[in-house]
């Protein structure tokens, strides 16, 4: 990775990490829908740094849509309960049928796309064939000191995670 | 400077801890489903690296995949969670 990609790497890194403590802040779903949005560009970037440029474009999509859920969610329970009345309920079985075709419609486009799709077969890298030996030695042998960082990492923020979940409940 | 595969597993393991926990620090439902978007974001970024260094001559589009359709599970799942919990509020 050369000097340009590597900045770009970690500039997004640091977007899509403070774009995660910003939603995890943060008050109000608007700005947490927005934040949201920043979490999804550096995902992005991190993406084009590691040359999947497609991937990126799939990622800022979907991440798009995930802060347009977040910060639309209160307005749509608002929506519901607003819908007791006889038009605004009309309105809203119409909008859930649209939705319900569209799910359809995308079910039926990720079908095709797997049907015509040509995916990669990778037989062969540069530790051997493609197989859980090769992949084995190249975690544990040869990236052997990252795989256990990250071993401990994950196992820091599980006890964490499952601390402050005792922590939260004991308040309650 | 350079990025090797260290500073992208570092990378994706700091955004599953993030997501991880969002989605336990935040009381309502609709709040704690913004963590499942950062796990699963971490995840895709350590197979799309995966594959950028351990195939230098071959093809990284295995592991592009697996990303984008993490991309697209995680969208599917906050849209699922985000329906789920304006249907429990409205009965």
């Amino acid at each position: 990775m050369d000097s340009l990609h590597a900045i770009g790497f970690y500039v997004s890194a640091a977007i899509s990490v403070g774009g995660g403590l910003a939603v995890a802040f943060l008050p109000g779903r608007g700005s947490r829908g927005v934040a949201l949005g920043a979490v999804g560009v550096g995902i992005a970037g991190l993406y084009l740094s590691l040359n999947a440029g497609f991937t990126a474009l799939v990622a800022l999509v979907c991440y798009a849509g995930c802060a347009l859920l977040m910060a639309t969610s209160q307005y749509r329970v608002m929506e519901t309960v607003v819908a007791d009345e006889p038009g605004a309920r009309r309105a809203h079985n119409f909008y859930r049928q649209v939705g319900a075709v569209a799910a359809g419609g995308l079910f039926v486009l990720l079908a095709y796309a797997a049907w015509r799709g040509r995916f990669a077969h990778p037989t062969f890298f540069y530790l051997g064939a493609v197989n859980s030996d090769s992949v084995g030695r190249l975690l544990f042998a040869h990236d052997a000191l990252a795989a256990e960082a990250v071993g401990v990492l994950v196992l820091v923020a599980l006890v964490g995670a499952t601390a402050v979940w005792r922590v939260r409940d004991r308040g309650r | 400077m350079s990025a090797g595969l260290v500073a992208v597993l570092f990378v994706a393991v700091a955004l599953v801890a993030v997501g991880a926990f969002i989605a336990v620090w935040k009381r309502d439902l609709t709040a704690a489903l913004a963590g499942l978007p950062l796990m699963f974001g971490g995840a895709g970024v350590a197979f799309a690296g995966v594959s950028r260094f351990a195939a230098p001559g071959g093809p990284p589009a295995l592991g592009q995949g697996v990303s984008a359709l993490l991309a697209v599970a995680a969208l599917a799942l906050v849209a699922l969670g985000v329906g789920i919990a304006g249907r429990g509020t409205s009965r």
